[in-house]
């Protein structure tokens, strides 16, 4: 007698609000994104403040669409700020839910994610997991030296769709991902470029922290002995730098807006400046591509673009008119956190993989 | 027959010879102890000890200024200015003793020595392809900070002179070819060479793969942290990034020879440092091959660091598959310097002006 499908229910916290989703095995079956009134978040001094508040919301979407957590399978969170692991879904123990409450790695609304699945998931005597959170790290030793013994490179990167979307390419050359060597740009907010290497991510650009290309909002890697003369310069602030390379950089910095869409209507109209920033941000992620390139030799089985900006036909020519020679290509536009996260519960409750476990990881 | 006298000052030589058309007849270098000249701060307020001893060796060696052809010098990190031979004039010898300059380097004092050793002769002083040699394309320029454009700072002379080396090798003009040409010395370029233009190149100063003194690239956030800290002044970070970054600050030591003595010794820790530098370097060649669409006609090494069989060894696994593979160990700054002086007093090029560029 079949078993039906596995029921999984996927919780994925933003800053303003949360996403959520049933999932029957890989289909979707019924979702929301629940808004939260700033002035409802801004009573709470620390994200993890917001659990309760967070969890109502939660709760009451399911009981509204008659989600009992008696018919669930597993719950899934989006995996948030924690000491680097290897990639991998892994449930959320005792140690985890105590770095994502103190927030010991850092304060981010995706630290709720395991949290809220670990609160419903105890209601119902099954397992929450987070999958591929951004602090996956991989890297091999020699890509963690810097020129300064003081500084070693830090693995942050959008590990989750990178994971999924090599899967993706997996599945299209008929061959395991543990089998292949592949290049996956994601070029979103914030661009990242990985090396995989038979299923581990050994290099990829810190996405987060001002290493590799410019993007729609951050600034990537700047010369040293020019930012270390501005930094001694006493023109700006540490925080007006520190703006600069996360959230005001890259195209924000340059143009004033951080919308591809927007940027390239200007280019139709005639904007050269426009035009300039947006062909150096692909020359800048080609360059990215051809060092991973070098990572793996040269021998590449794919090379993947995916993100936002891979929505752009514009922007990923620009790209591959430098890289296309490199290995066969796949453009994935976007990223499917929810159905990614969905596919990580459901690996561990096909029994194709095992979880792994944070306790256990690091240190 | 023309004579040309070459002047290439460096960080604790200054290398002379003199040349007869295309063949050097002799040649010499002026050593200094590096703690010699450390009580200088600025390289020209070493021009009166330089010029002195440079002129003892050219009176023991008999040579008359006034029968020459030239002088030709190294060009330091001047403005930027395109890639050539230029007449050294009272402009750019004024720049550099005013520090007018991008950086502060020993190659800066090429152009003034040639222009007091030509002193009351009509003989001319040309620099060649200097290290701020900037032929970057425009797309090349803009970082995710407008406030900062990226500079182009590179061992230009070298870089071109094996560029036309490879050329003759594969039996093409410069002109037509495309290469990624890594300069791996005490400062490492990488760049791409693009019918004969450094279209692309990391600042070897303080970009790019780190150096045997050189920091390189460095994560930016990171660096930030540590600049308002507290802990350390602008001149202490400067050194970080120049000076005593790169080998100098993880080993101790800038030495590529004694640092393979080590490794062959079993020390693991040196070994885990000179890859992680091999790494940088091919990722950098990776890059700038994409520069080029990966259409290359081959990669070239050269620079003291490309004798070591250990390091090209490992650069090659990683990038050898882009096309052919040349290594050009060492320099080949003396003659470069004599041939652009040629190449202008033959009228086979026309001389650049500095204060037009």
């Amino acid at each position: 007698m079949s078993r039906g499908p596995f029921r999984i229910l996927v919780v994925n916290p933003g800053s303003t609000s949360t996403k959520i989703a049933l999932f029957e095995d890989e289909a979707q079956r019924d979702s929301a994104s629940l808004a939260h009134p700033a002035d409802a978040l801004s009573r709470f001094i620390r994200i993890a403040d917001q659990l309760p508040f967070r969890l109502g919301a939660v709760e009451s979407f399911m009981a509204e669409r008659d989600i009992r957590p008696a018919s669930l399978d597993a719950v899934v969170g989006r995996g948030g700020l924690l000491r680097p692991m290897e990639g991998g879904t892994y449930a959320v123990d005792d140690r985890m839910a105590e770095d994502l409450r103190t927030a010991a790695e850092g304060e981010h609304a995706s630290n709720l994610g395991g949290l809220i699945a670990r609160v419903i998931a105890d209601q119902a005597g099954i397992s929450a997991y987070i999958v591929d959170p951004v602090v996956v790290d991989e890297m091999d030793e020699v890509a963690r030296l810097t020129g300064l013994p003081e500084f070693r490179r830090r693995s942050i990167f959008h590990a989750l769709n990178q994971k999924a979307v090599a899967r993706e390419a997996g599945r299209r050359l008929n061959r395991p991902v543990q089998s292949l060597r592949l290049i996956v740009a994601h070029l979103g907010g914030g661009i990242s470029v990985g090396a995989h290497r038979e299923g581990r991510v050994v290099d990829v650009n810190n996405a987060l922290d001002g290493d590799g290309p410019f993007s729609p909002e951050r600034s990537g890697g700047l010369p040293s002995g020019q930012l270390a003369d501005w930094c001694c310069s006493g023109k700006a602030s540490l925080s007006e730098i520190r703006r600069k390379l996360t959230g005001h950089g890259g195209m924000v910095a340059h143009l004033g807006t951080n919308d591809l869409v927007e940027v390239e209507r200007r280019i139709a109209a005639g904007d050269r400046t426009a035009a300039l920033v947006r062909d150096a941000m692909a020359y800048q992620t080609a360059k990215q591509i051809g060092a991973m390139a070098a990572v793996l030799e040269g021998r590449v089985d794919a090379l993947v673009l995916t993100g936002g900006l891979a929505a752009s036909a514009v922007f990923t020519e620009a790209v591959l008119a430098r890289v296309r020679w490199i290995a066969p290509v796949f453009v994935l536009p976007g990223e499917k956190e929810m159905e990614s996260l969905a596919q990580g519960g459901l690996r561990i409750l096909r029994g194709e993989e095992t979880p792994g476990s944070y306790a256990a990881s690091g240190d | 027959m023309t004579r040309i006298l070459v002047v290439n000052p460096g960080s604790t030589t200054t290398k002379v010879a003199l040349y007869e058309d295309e063949t050097p007849v002799w040649s010499e270098t002026v050593t200094y102890p590096s703690d010699s000249l450390a009580s200088f701060l600025r390289p020209t307020d070493q021009m009166d000890l330089r010029f002195r001893d440079l002129a003892e060796l050219l009176r023991r060696r008999s040579v008359e200024i006034g029968s020459l052809s030239a002088v030709s010098s190294r060009g330091g990190p001047f403005k930027p200015l395109e890639g050539g031979t230029y007449r050294v004039t009272p402009t750019v010898v004024g720049d550099v003793l005013q520090g007018r300059v991008q950086f502060n380097h020993a190659s800066l004092l090429g152009v003034c020595l040639a222009d007091r050793l030509v002193q009351g002769t009509d003989v001319p002083a040309f620099f060649v392809d200097p290290v701020s040699v900037d032929e970057m394309e425009p797309i090349a320029r803009p970082t995710g900070m407008p406030e900062l454009e990226r500079r182009s700072l590179v061992h230009a002379l070298n870089i071109k002179a094996v560029g036309r080396k490879v050329a003759v090798q594969l039996r093409k003009d410069l002109s037509q070819l495309r290469m990624v040409v890594a300069h791996l010395g005490g400062g490492i370029s990488v760049c791409a060479l693009k019918d004969g233009f450094i279209i692309d190149v990391n600042n070897a100063v303080e970009a790019g793969p780190f150096s045997p003194e050189r920091s390189g690239t460095l994560p930016v956030h990171a660096l930030t942290e540590m600049c308002f800290s507290g802990r350390f002044t602008h001149a202490e970070m400067r050194k970080k990034i120049v000076g005593c970054g790169g080998l100098a600050a993880h080993l101790g030591t800038s030495d590529a020879v004694e640092i393979e003595k080590r490794i062959a010794a079993g020390d693991s820790r040196a070994e885990r440092v000179y890859r992680a530098m091999a790494y940088q370097i091919a990722k950098e060649i990776g890059a700038m091959a994409t520069v080029l669409k990966c259409m290359l006609d081959g990669v070239v090494l050269t620079g003291g660091l490309a004798r070591s069989q250990m390091l090209t060894g490992w650069i090659q696994e990683r990038v050898g598959i882009l096309g052919s593979f040349f290594v050009m160990p060492g320099e080949f700054e003396m003659e470069a310097l004599a041939l652009g002086a040629l190449r202008v007093l033959r009228n086979e090029e026309p001389v650049k002006s500095y204060e037009q560029s």
